[in-house]
């Protein structure tokens, strides 16, 4: 079925244009990063923005580095941008296991790590990382910039702090959570690429232990109740204390449950 | 808006609607309908090409987006009656059913051999995995690529069934 839905394409090439144009058009225009929900959105009817915004084409859009303050990724970033970064792969990488388990390789060749989260859906794969190690995104409007931790940026299901107007300009993940390892466990329909059922992943820095859990909740969930004290059974009854599943066209809530259980205790396993 | 495009090693430029897809404007506008549309949403990659040196799903790209790039297409692939590599090689082990979804198969094999010539049957697996073969036909396409790279010895053999 061709595109029939119509729009108009935008490309501003400075911040400056950027937030002009977010704010001419913030009831009727839509941000395009990768665009791997977008234009699938637009297709089947569920998003009808006026005017597509791509945020792309600024200079500096696309930049990752890693520096005294952390790693930072600017919007354009992709998933794959993101693995092929040395200083992400031997510094960061449990940011880069969750980024391997995103989608198909196309997919990760195109959507950013920005989209993933500014989309909020509860199954982010890029999330639970992001939470775990204290990652900060760095908003920008016309009216100026504002630094918020991920752990207050999801509001609700596909909804965040952000405001119309306002993009994410920049994903900065601290010096201080280089070197974190930890595992991602993420329970698919298939082996190929799939949104997940549940997603558990297990961070431990200097003896803390932190869970980020996904498609377990109305947003990603950071669990920092865990000690290394705890058994298997206690750490999944405190992971479990802080998810609220639901039974969708992926899984029941029981089976949800029942999985993040095993995974709980399957992590917190391997590190005693 | 006017939309330039190096297809194949030829350079295109055409008029074209802000809301196109790329699929659409390979298909529809350059006539190349090698590329597949089968889902048009990013899950099974009949429609994969390679842009700028990286296999992406044309479905999910606006032609917008990518004024000036390069892409290489199925098309691109044989030389008149002369097969590529790649081709002679799904031929050779009948790694073709329907055919359907063998031209984005193709360009995920291209691109992952670009980048890694000797890859592991589950590293090849992995640069297929969204490539969907609804013959069920994967045991052959990744055996089709093992042969023409050669098996790495420390990285295992493949199972065939």
């Amino acid at each position: 079925m061709p595109m029939l839905y119509e729009f108009r394409y935008l490309a501003p090439k400075s911040v400056a244009e950027l937030t002009a144009t977010l704010r001419e058009h913030a009831s009727d225009g839509k941000i395009l990063a990768g665009g791997t929900d977008l234009i699938p959105n637009i297709r089947n009817g569920l998003q009808k923005p006026g005017f597509v915004i791509d945020i792309k084409k600024y200079d500096g859009a696309d930049r990752i580095s890693y520096g005294a303050d952390g790693l930072s990724m600017g919007p354009a970033v992709t998933i794959n941008d993101l693995l092929r970064f040395k200083d992400a792969r031997d510094r960061y990488p449990v940011l880069c296991s969750c980024a391997h388990e995103l989608a198909s390789h196309q997919i990760r060749n195109r959507a950013t790590v920005a989209g993933n989260v500014v989309n909020a859906s509860p199954c982010s794969d890029m999330a639970p990382a992001l939470l775990c190690l204290d990652a900060q995104a760095v908003l920008r409007s016309g009216n100026g910039e504002r630094v918020i931790p991920f752990s207050s940026f999801f509001t609700g299901v596909k909804k965040t702090v952000l405001q119309p107007g306002e993009f994410l300009e920049r994903i900065l993940v601290p010096a201080a959570s280089a070197g974190v390892t930890g595992r991602y466990l993420k329970l698919k329909r298939i082996a190929g690429h799939d949104l997940g059922i549940v997603g558990v992943l297990m961070t431990k820095r200097d003896g803390e232990i932190r869970f980020g859990v996904s498609s377990a909740a109305p947003t990603p969930v950071l669990v920092d109740t865990v000690t290394t004290k705890d058994s298997p059974d206690e750490a999944a009854a405190k992971v479990l204390a802080s998810v609220s599943p639901i039974s969708d066209v992926r899984g029941t809530k029981e089976y949800r449950e029942h999985m993040i259980g095993v995974y709980a205790r399957r992590l917190l396993a391997e590190v005693r | 808006m006017k939309i330039k495009l190096t297809v194949n090693g030829l350079l295109y430029e055409r008029e074209c609607a802000e809301h196109r897809t790329l699929l659409r404007f390979l298909r529809e506008d350059l006539g190349l309908t090698g590329t597949k549309e089968g889902c048009g949403m990013g899950e099974c990659g009949a429609c994969t090409v390679i842009l700028n040196g990286h296999a992406v799903n044309s479905c999910m790209v606006l032609a917008a987006e990518i004024d000036g790039a390069t892409i290489r297409t199925i098309e691109g692939e044989a030389n008149g009656p002369s097969l590529s590599d790649i081709q002679l090689a799904f031929e050779k082990n009948n790694a073709v059913q329907c055919g359907f979804c063998t031209p984005g198969m193709v360009m995920s094999v291209k691109e992952l051999l670009a980048e890694n010539a000797k890859p592991s049957a589950d590293e090849v697996k992995e640069a297929i995995e969204g490539n969907f073969c609804r013959c069920t036909g994967y045991t052959q396409i990744v055996e089709a690529v093992m042969d023409l790279t050669g098996r790495p010895e420390e990285k295992g053999e493949l199972d065939h069934v």
